[in-house]
């Protein structure tokens, strides 16, 4: 089964039009990387893979499951990690955790948690209160609850920004794990030299259409 | 390309606004002039003639409101947000001269401007959801977030008229034991030809004034998509030295 | 059931929240206060002038304090973009809906009781016989306020000026609601017999009835695009 099927996707926000008729497969087990100047609506894309937003016209299947007409039930599969943290400043880390994943309808015991926070290495603040995370902290708690959720589809904004250099090893690190388990991530970035550490397939969203690459172009400095 | 219902709109506008102008004309011509004044409010009854057509007018054009709300949550035509929105500021218009009219009766006949009589304060509300729903278009960037938004509104408030109004009523006949009622006036065979001629014209004044406000909010639109520009691609020309 | 899951954690977590910093409860009983003050200075009263106005009054300091409350409880939902993990959960929206209005249900509702003493001290009333219809009806009228307040809550969140927008959509909605609560705690303060004023009761009912389901209904549309 196909992970990410989309077909003639469009979104326009208002009178502008951010893109127009995209198409494109992306399977199990596979990595890809969006690229793409500032507003080209990388984000958007992104959001509406989400099921954030919805397309103005096309459409887009995740799993075999319509994006738009079956929600709920791909909301099930897909996790986001974004710009936003997602966290309740007045929960500790454990408790945050508890409330991501019980609005996704798991309910993972304690110790299930603990060893994930161990596993991103913040264990020692499990219950510490997120007002006093710093964002790297913050970042590794998205982790953890990636690793209890398993979701089959992840979706990452930007994954890279602002990250020291701990950061983006668990954030490959994260990323294989996901992709061994033959889930699927697809993620926007800037930035090409630690995507393209990680990333099997990637493409250029630039003027409105998506210039898709091999594995050997993301590689290749001409292409940006 | 051009809705084929704006097309039909385009033809057929003409006819609603020239029978709205006829029958209003031949009903303010009865109805000022012509027909007798009323036994015993005198000539104050000529206010009737346009208070209660732009009172009946303005409940018809929430209603247009409130099924077309429903029609667009449900369908999504943009075409049907257009006509919404249109619905939503003349119907503060009807409502607003109805308000009007129906203060500038009340002060020669019960000596004040403005009295709790359960139609005067729902009418009030009224306009008060319709200016809420105005505001609310305007302060939403993304104009079908904003169409649904409003839809919304208009659908709560369509639901909730009618339980303002029921308990207006209550209220009022609790604290007034001495009810004035605005259905004072009696109808007499002489007064009902120049009323049915002022509702039968307001009714098809808001519907020439709601296809023609449809029909610019649609072109509108329509312009702007057209002259929609990529935004990474006027971004990026700007960037590139 | 994820539905009824749902439901409880979005009020064990609003619950717990305000339990650790107090924020939206401190500030709406002191905003109530000044209220109150405001009021008792403004209008010198007799008994019976009391009598008359102080129903009002009551209601007009509950609805204003609640409105602090539903503006809130979704506000708080903005930092860290929150509102975007409740928008990608898998349960039906109702769900997320339903607590909203519980939390704000029990916020409001927990303001008014505390809040209450205070009219009664202010005023000299005399509410002895009166408290289990009063309590009836505080919370029939904070349910129908409530229940639309968290609908257009969630509405204004996302939209400019949204402070202002909340009060200007819900108030006038709301005015069924105020208009039987006021004659109602009039009638209980007065002593009135319980059928006088058991019409208004009834209209509270069907009010919330209504109005949970309307807005049970249309809150999908609000989050969902």
């Amino acid at each position: 089964m196909i992970a990410i099927q989309v077909s003639n996707l469009s979104k326009a926000y208002g009178f502008y039009r951010i893109f127009e008729d995209l198409s494109f497969d992306i399977h199990p087990g596979e990595c890809f990387a969006l690229f793409g100047p500032n507003g080209a609506g990388k984000t958007t894309l992104l959001r509406i893979l989400a099921t954030l937003q919805a397309p103005s016209h096309g459409q887009f299947t995740i799993f075999g499951q319509d994006g738009v007409a079956q929600k709920d039930t791909v909301r099930e599969i897909i996790m986001l990690i974004a710009h936003g943290s997602h966290l309740y400043d007045e929960l500790s880390a454990a408790e945050n955790l508890q409330f991501a994943l019980g609005l996704r309808g798991q309910a993972p015991s304690p110790p299930q948690i603990k060893r994930a926070l161990d596993r991103t290495g913040i264990g020692a603040f499990a219950d510490l209160k997120i007002r006093q995370f710093s964002a790297g902290m913050k970042k590794r708690l998205d982790f953890a609850k990636t690793i209890l959720a398993q979701p089959q589809l992840l979706l990452l904004d930007e994954p890279y920004n602002a990250l020291d250099h701990d950061g983006v090893a668990i954030t490959n690190q994260l990323i294989q794990e996901t992709l061994d388990r033959d889930g699927t991530v697809f993620m926007t970035t800037h930035d090409r030299d630690k995507a393209t550490q990680i990333a099997t397939r990637g493409g250029i969203l630039k003027g409105g259409h998506l210039q898709l690459l091999s594995s050997e172009q993301l590689t290749t400095d001409a292409i940006f | 390309m051009i809705n084929r219902i704006i097309r039909q709109i385009q033809r057929y506008k003409g006819w609603f606004g020239g029978g709205a102008a006829l029958c209003i004309f031949l009903g303010l011509y009865i109805g000022l002039l012509a027909s007798p004044p009323d036994y015993y409010q005198g000539e104050l009854v000529r206010i009737m003639y346009v208070h209660v057509p732009l009172a009946h007018t303005s409940t018809l054009a929430y209603s247009v409101l409130f099924f077309g709300s429903i029609w667009y949550l449900w369908k999504r035509d943009p075409l049907v947000d257009n006509m919404c929105q249109a619905s939503a500021s003349i119907c503060a218009l009807f409502t607003s001269l109805a308000l009007i009219t129906g203060s500038i009766w009340a002060k020669p006949t019960w000596n004040t401007w403005w009295t709790w009589d359960p139609r005067l304060v729902s009418f009030t509300v009224l306009l008060l959801i319709l200016g809420g729903y105005i505001m609310l278009r305007r302060l939403v960037d993304d104009p079908v977030q904003g169409g649904r938004y409003a839809a919304i509104l208009a659908i709560v408030g369509g639901i909730d008229l009618p339980i303002i109004k029921f308990s207006v009523e209550w209220w009022r006949t609790l604290h007034q034991p001495m009810s004035f009622s605005t259905r004072g006036v009696s109808i007499s065979e002489d007064i009902l030809v120049p009323l049915t001629l002022m509702s039968i014209g307001c009714w098809l004044l808001f519907a020439y004034m709601v296809m023609v406000r449809t029909q610019i909010l649609y072109l509108t639109d329509l312009l702007h998509a057209k002259k929609g520009r990529f935004l990474s691609q006027t971004h990026f020309s700007q960037t590139t030295p | 059931m994820p539905f009824f899951k749902t439901i409880r954690w979005v009020v064990w977590k609003d619950l717990i929240s305000e339990w650790r910093t107090r924020e939206t409860m401190s500030s709406m009983l002191f905003f109530a206060l000044i209220v109150i003050l405001v009021f008792s200075f403004s209008f010198s009263m007799d008994q019976d002038a009391a009598r008359q106005l102080i129903a009002g009054i009551i209601w007009v300091a509950f609805t204003f304090t609640g409105i602090i409350g539903l503006g809130k409880s979704f506000t708080s939902e903005l930092q860290n973009d929150c509102l975007e993990s409740l928008q990608m959960c898998p349960a039906p929206k109702g769900a997320i809906y339903l607590g909203k209005v519980a939390a704000n249900f029990l916020f409001m509702l927990s303001v008014e009781i505390l809040l209450f003493p205070l009219f009664v001290l202010f005023f000299n009333l005399d509410v002895i016989e009166a408290v289990g219809t009063l309590l009836i009806i505080f919370f029939l009228a904070t349910l129908g306020l409530s229940s639309v307040g968290t609908l257009f809550s969630a509405l204004t969140v996302q939209i400019r000026a949204r402070e202002v927008m909340l009060p200007v959509l819900l108030l006038p909605l709301a005015v069924p609601v105020m208009i039987a609560a006021v004659e109602a705690t009039r009638g209980a303060l007065s002593g009135d017999p319980f059928s006088f004023y058991s019409q208004w009761i009834q209209l509270l009912i069907i009010f919330d009835i209504i109005f949970t389901v309307v807005s049970f209904w249309l809150f999908e549309f609000i989050l969902d695009s």
